[in-house]
């Protein structure tokens, strides 16, 4: 080491040599870098190449420079529109359904004075997060399920509340209700994570003046948990209002062709014009997909500026 | 817990209308969420092949699951999960952890490139199509190791491993370098051990979504060798097309126990490991 150098109070060396000779010092960090490096590249950066054939017909036969006629044809297409404003309403939706829940769950579990039963409780409200979403669809599917095995149906038949089965799955009427309501059943739980450690941070002198000014239960509530819950409320939207176009999965396990108009979103509609028609074109499907990811970035971009905004740091 | 302390002794409270009305939304909420479990494990029993409001099966069996063990066509996407899982979550682990580190040095020349390098890939993605146009260039279309490159690593698990290295002291590895511990040194010998707890939260989101994943193998995969359980138990219960020839149980009861086999492995560590998952969730959600 270099005999000059300062150094801080703690003994960090204060950097001032040339910046060559502090890359060769640090070079084990790169090395170790060189993998996440390779990785990033070819998962992600390269795949980025492959926008261009959005400009291109993409057949299994040619590839053909077309301009921006799939940008025309998908603009001019009405199942495209669909996918797009069912994929905001869907997400939106259960978005707000969700954190409304665990917001709710939250403070129920906040105000329980016994710590077993809050333990008890959220291992339980937890579980469900951890079940593929595969599975969730396979078990609802089962349960709603119009045949003699149907639970839900056969229940409410057995009570005399319905004469005929309701085929919940299939009947566009239905199908985004049962999928609110699955989804409540498996991320209410979870969503109420970041809330706990929220209500955790509060600081008991709040609920001691609140007593002594003679609050009730329902006043300290209202008073002082949910104002100190206000802020994570907002980030929790925030951060997930960037990610309403990646609703795939969920839907994707869900839905079927008898309910395309209420639940089709933009990742199942790429899914289904690439995989499921004969001829798939690589090249408008791609161009889908450049469209989605183009509203994405902006929806990061402008939640990270709100997000700023309110807590003082982006969401990046 | 600090959010307990409005229940501090000395100010004991009666146990009013509240609490009885909260001790009743604790025990909806908790049905709510268990009874379709249970209601699956008591079907997955049950040898009557009916399913209506009971909570026990009527006569109970276990064929369900003896045909499960027994029908060879299962066992390889079975064993493809595991070896994806396991594989997928070492890959996931060591680049969070390498990238992680590199990230949280301070004085690294062209660190924010390397962070912005990062974080672009979660601002902007190619997309499904050249995605799987990449993978098929790469020969991982039609191969279950799609499931391993594709979850090997997440950036924001990366970012939070970064969180974690960030609040190690730094007099340690100043201290280490003094005793002439090179990078890799210090990362082996005092970075790993001291993060076993966010190893462990971090492996498990890795291992959890690797296991969960279905529409992957939907998307990359028509070898029936090479799909995992997941995608044949969806095969299974949506589709019915079975991979059992012989049936000794009603159909409804085996799909109930192929549900059941695959949920077991989380489900039976679940209550072990779930502070991990939570911690792994807290550190995001405080710091990241």
């Amino acid at each position: 080491m270099a005999k000059k150098q300062k150094t801080t109070s703690s003994g960090q060396v204060i950097n001032k040599k040339p910046l060559k000779m502090r890359i060769w010092n640090n070079r084990g960090f790169y090395i170790m870098f060189l993998p996440v490096l390779i990785y990033v590249i070819i998962v992600y950066y390269w795949p980025m190449l492959g926008i261009r054939y959005s400009f291109y017909d993409y057949t299994l036969k040619k590839i053909q420079y077309v301009g921006l006629k799939h940008f025309q044809k998908m603009f001019a297409e009405k199942d495209f529109w669909k996918a797009f404003a069912n994929t905001l309403f869907l997400s939106v939706t259960k978005l707000l359904l969700t954190t409304a829940a665990s917001v709710i769950v939250s403070v129920f579990i906040n105000e329980m004075a016994n710590l077993f039963a809050k333990k008890v409780l959220q291992t339980v409200i937890y579980l469900p997060h951890f079940m593929s979403w595969t599975v969730t669809a396979a078990v609802f599917t089962l349960f709603l399920s119009t045949s003699s095995t149907g639970f839900v149906n056969e229940t409410l038949k057995s009570w005399g509340w319905i004469s005929e089965s309701i085929d919940f799955m299939h009947e566009p009427g239905l199908w985004r209700g049962v999928y609110y309501i699955v989804n409540l059943w498996k991320e209410t739980g979870w969503g109420t994570v970041i809330f706990l450690a929220t209500l955790a941070g509060i600081n008991p002198e709040l609920y001691e003046a609140a007593d002594m000014d003679g609050a009730t239960r329902l006043q300290r509530i209202w008073y002082v948990t949910v104002p100190e819950l206000a802020n994570t409320i907002i980030i929790v939207l925030i951060l997930n209002l960037a990610k309403v176009l990646n609703l795939f999965e969920s839907v994707f396990v869900m839905y079927n062709n008898r309910v395309f108009d209420v639940s089709d979103v933009l990742s199942t509609y790429i899914y289904r014009e690439t995989f499921m028609t004969a001829i798939p074109n690589y090249g408008y499907t791609t161009a889908v997909g450049l469209f989605k990811s183009l509203v994405g970035c902006i929806l990061v971009i402008v939640c990270n500026r709100a997000s700023k905004k309110v807590r003082g740091r982006g969401i990046l | 817990m600090a959010k307990n302390k409005e229940f501090a002794p000395g100010r004991k409270r009666k146990t009013g209308v509240f609490d009885v009305i909260n001790y009743i939304v604790f025990i909806v909420i908790g049905l709510i969420i268990l009874i379709p479990i249970w209601k699956v494990l008591s079907d997955s029993f049950n040898a009557v092949g009916v399913y209506k409001f009971q909570l026990f099966p009527n006569k109970f069996t276990l064929d369900g699951y003896k045909v499960i063990m027994t029908t060879q066509k299962l066992y390889r996407p079975f064993v493809n999960s595991v070896v994806t899982t396991v594989l997928g979550t070492l890959l996931g682990l060591v680049m969070s952890t390498l990238g992680g580190y590199v990230l949280a040095q301070e004085n690294l020349p062209g660190r924010t490139a390397i962070a912005y390098f990062l974080l672009f890939t979660m601002i902007f993605s190619g997309g499904m199509i050249p995605e799987y146009l990449v993978m098929k260039k790469l020969h991982l279309v039609n191969s279950m190791w799609i499931l391993v490159v594709k979850h090997g690593m997440n950036v924001y698990n990366l970012v939070l491993m970064r969180n974690f290295f960030e609040g190690i002291p730094g007099s340690l590895f100043e201290a280490a370098k003094i005793d002439g511990c090179s990078p890799m040194g210090i990362f082996f010998k005092i970075v790993l051990p001291l993060s076993k707890a966010a190893l462990a939260s971090i492996g498990l989101m890795y291992a959890v979504t690797v296991w969960n994943d279905y529409s992957t193998v939907q998307i990359y995969i028509t070898n029936r060798d090479q799909v995992n359980f997941q995608y044949i138990l969806r095969v299974m219960v949506m589709d019915g097309d079975t991979p059992v020839t012989q049936y000794s149980v009603s159909q409804t009861t085996l799909y109930y126990a192929a549900i059941i086999c695959a949920i077991l492995p989380f489900m039976a560590l679940y209550p072990f490991l779930q502070k991990y998952f939570v911690k792994g969730v807290n550190a995001g959600a405080v710091k990241g």
